[in-house]
């Protein structure tokens, strides 16, 4: 058997330390759906486990005026999900928290572990992007906030340092009026991650002219897929068929889709057409629609 | 290296000797004898590992053992007593909601978590609730009339859980455990 050790810190100032002390030699590990995953695979073997399941101060969700949705990173997704607060203000993520994967591991799986795990296949972070969210990360010198476009560098990879812990996640105040939606695509099984998932996040004036228009793309590529230039087809116009149209081939013609066991790049891009359009015209359908 | 934890497993709390890599699932069926838990996948999608951890449904396989310890961990053993089936269980037998009924016991607690949410849910909201628990038998259409039966007989006959509960069936008189001739 290896030689592995468990602490369980008490709290986030220990884990930092603990990360410090340890170095490249420690692995976090939160609710463990995927870390204990790894362990089995060998893909990582790390000399030291240090559990974050014993700090409870990093579980709270709370709504300030101003600065928006504070979600403490041992939150579960499932209490994500569930939260009445949450869903009174941010609908579109509890309904996204409530698509990831199966009821057991949105029991176990963190908010915190699903944006430092850095799956590309995983539904919250495309949402969260294309909400402007951010991520608050404690290490021995102090405590930074990373936007999450930022955050995700490339496949299991962040900008975080290896003494961060992420301590919570910030979704800003949103406008009052803004429509929103996500449609996670499986081409498997329900409970399969997504072979693409699409957030849309639409902001209009009263005459229905589109004031700014977001879409990114999850599980395409390594990181969330945001097209600007796409984007920028709605500022100032009305969203017609043809017009979500246009917007929809501008992000197939600028993402280069990866292949995997959930769907080849061309038929990604066929579906990027498709799922891009769709997302748009499922936020135009106002809060009813999802 | 192994070391002491002490688990409380169906109301009962046992020190256990577990490797800091052993899983919830290895240590509930070594240690405890609760053969109800099965390994179908190991990765948490299969639901053949469900335990109930404080109520909520969670894969065992991937529950570290060594880090399990303050928390209520109830397996399927723990809702019939003695030889009365729990309205859950029963509403299983009555409609036939199994074949080789290796995927059952993740139903059932499954079900027992969903019901405890969601007294009264429709049918849409049962399938929701249980699409991460796989019946490679196909008993699917079964369950969800056993599911919502058993919606009816709890709304008519509320359960508690707080019940002397067993943690190894060879500790109950009424389990005679021997073991194969070899």
């Amino acid at each position: 058997m290896s030689a592995i050790e468990l602490r369980e810190p008490r709290s986030i100032d220990e884990a930092v330390a603990l990360l410090a002390q340890h170095a490249d030699q420690a692995k976090l590990i939160a609710g463990g759906t995927a870390v204990v995953i790894m362990l089995q695979n060998r893909l990582i073997s790390p000399a030291y486990l240090i559990s974050l399941g014993r700090i409870d101060d990093l579980r709270y969700i709370r709504y300030e005026r101003g600065t928006g949705l504070h979600i403490g990173a041992l939150t579960t997704i499932g209490d994500a999900q569930r939260s009445p607060i949450i869903r009174k203000h941010v609908p579109v993520l509890a309904s996204t928290f409530g698509k990831v994967a199966n009821v057991r591991v949105r029991n176990a799986a963190t908010v915190g572990g699903n944006l430092t795990e850095a799956d590309y296949a995983s539904d919250p972070p495309a949402v969260l992007v294309a909400l402007r969210a951010r991520v608050v990360a404690r290490g021995p010198n102090g405590t930074r906030e990373i936007p999450l476009n930022e955050f995700f560098q490339d496949f299991y990879e962040t900008s975080l340092a290896e003494d961060e812990v992420v301590t919570e996640l910030i979704v800003p105040e949103q406008p009052a009026r803004q429509l929103s939606s996500y449609i996670k695509y499986v081409t498997r099984s329900s409970e399969d991650r997504p072979c693409i998932g699409a957030a849309a996040v639409v902001n209009m004036d009263e005459d229905g002219v589109c004031q700014d228009l977001r879409v990114v793309l999850g599980a395409v590529a390594a990181t969330p897929q945001e097209v600007t230039t796409a984007e920028a087809l709605a500022h100032g116009q009305r969203l017609t068929d043809d017009r979500v149209a246009e917007i929809a081939e501008g992000y197939a013609a600028a993402i280069k889709p990866l292949s995997d066991m959930r769907g080849s790049a061309w038929y990604r891009t066929q579906m990027i057409k498709v799922l891009v359009r769709r997302a748009i015209k499922e936020a135009l359908q106002g809060p009813a629609a999802s | 290296m192994k070391k002491s934890v002490s688990l409380k497993v169906n109301g009962i709390e046992q020190d256990v000797m577990v490797e800091p890599l052993h899983t919830l699932l290895d240590v509930l069926r070594r240690e405890f004898k609760l053969f109800s838990v099965r390994e179908g996948c190991g990765v948490g999608m299969c639901g053949a590992c469900t335990v109930l951890i404080d109520g909520k449904p969670m894969s065992s396989c991937l529950l570290l053992a060594g880090l399990a310890s303050g928390h209520e961990i109830v397996t399927v053993e723990a809702l019939a007593e003695g030889n009365r089936l729990h309205p859950i269980q029963q509403a299983f037998v009555d409609h036939t909601a199994f074949q080789c009924s290796f995927c059952t016991p993740g139903f059932i607690l499954t079900t027992s978590a969903l019901l405890a949410e969601n007294p009264a849910p429709t049918p849409d909201e049962v399938k929701e609730y249980v699409a991460g628990n796989l019946c490679r038998c196909g008993s699917y259409v079964k369950i969800l009339d056993a599911v919502l039966d058993a919606a009816g007989r709890l709304q008519a006959e509320p359960q508690t859980v707080q019940r002397e509960a067993i943690a190894c069936p060879q500790r109950h008189p009424q389990h005679q455990w021997k073991s194969p001739t070899p």
